[in-house]
C-alpha cells in the first residue's frame, strides 16, 4: 500500500518531484552529475589504492590459503609420519613381545634343562650315597658279625667246649679220612 | 750254624745213640725235648744265653731231664748245650730223627694233636699215613693244645691238616 502510494502520484507537478520521497528533477540531475563526478574522482584517485589493497588482500588471502594448504600438507605428512611411527611402534612392540617371548621360552627351556640335570645329578648322588651307605652298613655289619663270631668261637674253644669224646671223634675221623685217601 | 755243622752234630749224636743201642728211645726223647725247647721261651733263653756259664746250662739240662729221660739223651743234650750250640738244638735233633728214620727206610711223620694218642690210634694213624703217602713212616706225636682238636700230620713236605684250629681260622677268614 505504501509502494502503491509512492508510484501512483499522477497529479503531482512535473517541476516538482513526482513523489514526496524523490528529489526534484534538477536536483536529481545535478545530484547525479555530482555523484558521477565524485565516483569518477574516487575511481580515479582512490581506485588504484583500493585495487591495490584488494590485490594485497587477495594476495594475503592467497598466501594464507597457501600457508593453510602447506600447513595442512605438513600436518597430513606429520599425521602420516605419526601413523607410520605408530605403526613402527606397534611393529616394534610386536617384535619386542616376540623377542621377549622367545627369550622367556629359551630361559624357561634352559631352566627346565638345568633343573632336569640337577634333578638327575641329585638322584645319581642320592643313589650313590644310598649305595655307599648300604655298602658301609653291610661292611660294618659283616665286621661286627665277624668280630662276634671270633669272640664267640674263641670263648667257646677257651672254655673247653671240645670234650674228650669229641676229641676222640676228631682223631678217629682224621685217621679214617687219611686211611681212605 | 751251617748245615754242614748241624749235620755233623746230628750224625755224631745218632752214632752215639746207635752205639748205645737206644736209638729209638733216644730219638723219641730228643724229639720231644726239641719241641719243648721250641715252645718255651724261658727254656730257650736259659739254654742259649752266652752269659750263663756252660756248666750252669748243663746243670739245667740235668735238672730237666734227669730221671725223666735216658742218660744217653741227657748227656747228648748236655753236650750240645755245653758246646754253645743250644740255639741249633731243634735243627740238630730234627736231622738226627730224619737220619734215624732213613736208616730204617722210614719217613718222619710229625703228628700234632690236642690230646695224647693211644697206642692203637698211633698204630692205625701210622698205617693210614703210610697208605696216604706211600711211605713207611716213623710217627712222632706232639701234644699241642693250640691245635684245639683233631690232628695235623706232616710227612716231609706234605701236610695233612685236620685240626679244629685250622677250621676255625678258615671260618674266621671266610667271615
Amino acid at each position: 500500500m505504501i509502494l502503491a502510494n509512492l508510484f501512483a502520484a499522477d497529479d503531482i507537478d512535473p517541476a516538482r518531484s513526482v513523489h514526496w520521497l524523490w528529489p526534484e528533477q534538477a536536483e536529481l540531475i545535478y545530484g547525479s552529475i555530482a555523484s558521477l563526478l565524485i565516483f569518477g574522482a574516487l575511481w580515479k584517485f582512490a581506485g588504484p589504492a583500493i585495487k591495490k589493497a584488494m590485490a594485497e588482500r587477495t594476495q594475503g588471502i592467497q598466501t594464507e590459503l597457501d600457508e593453510s594448504a602447506a600447513a595442512k600438507a605438513e600436518a597430513e605428512a606429520e599425521a602420516a609420519s605419526i601413523r607410520q611411527a605408530a605403526g613402527d611402534i606397534d611393529a616394534e612392540r610386536q617384535r619386542l613381545f616376540a623377542e621377549a617371548d622367545a627369550q622367556a621360552e629359551a630361559v624357561l627351556a634352559d631352566g627346565r634343562a638345568r633343573l632336569d640335570q640337577e634333578v638327575a645329578e641329585l638322584e645319581a648322588r642320592a643313589a650313590a650315597d644310598i649305595a655307599s651307605a648300604s655298602g658301609r652298613v653291610n661292611d660294618e655289619l659283616r665286621a661286627e658279625i665277624t668280630r662276634i663270631s671270633h669272640a664267640a668261637t674263641e670263648q667257646l674253644l677257651s672254655s673247653g667246649a671240645i670234650d674228650d669224646a669229641t676229641q676222640q671223634d676228631l682223631i678217629e675221623s682224621f685217621i679214617s679220612r687219611v686211611g681212605a685217601s | 750254624m751251617s748245615d754242614a755243622r748241624i749235620d755233623g752234630y746230628a750224625r755224631a749224636l745218632f752214632e752215639v745213640a746207635r752205639a748205645e743201642g737206644t736209638i729209638d728211645e733216644v730219638e723219641d726223647e730228643l724229639f720231644r725235648f726239641a719241641r719243648s725247647f721250641e715252645s718255651s721261651d724261658e727254656l730257650r733263653t736259659a739254654l742259649t744265653d752266652e752269659q750263663v756259664p756252660a756248666a750252669k746250662r748243663q746243670a739245667i739240662v740235668e735238672d730237666l731231664l734227669g730221671g725223666k729221660a735216658t742218660s744217653t739223651t741227657t748227656q747228648l743234650v748236655s753236650m750240645v748245650v755245653g758246646s754253645g750250640r743250644g740255639r741249633d738244638l731243634p735243627a740238630i735233633i730234627d736231622k738226627l730223627v730224619a737220619r734215624a728214620a732213613n736208616s730204617k727206610d722210614l719217613s718222619v711223620a710229625e703228628v700234632r694233636s690236642a690230646v695224647a694218642l693211644t697206642d692203637d690210634q698211633q698204630t692205625r694213624l701210622k698205617a693210614a699215613l703210610a697208605n696216604a703217602t706211600g711211605k713207611q713212616v716213623s710217627l712222632k706225636v706232639i701234644v699241642d693244645p693250640s691245635v684245639l682238636g683233631g690232628i695235623v700230620a706232616t710227612v716231609g713236605d706234605t701236610v695233612i691238616d685236620g685240626s679244629v684250629r685250622t677250621r676255625v681260622d678258615q671260618l674266621k677268614s671266610r667271615l
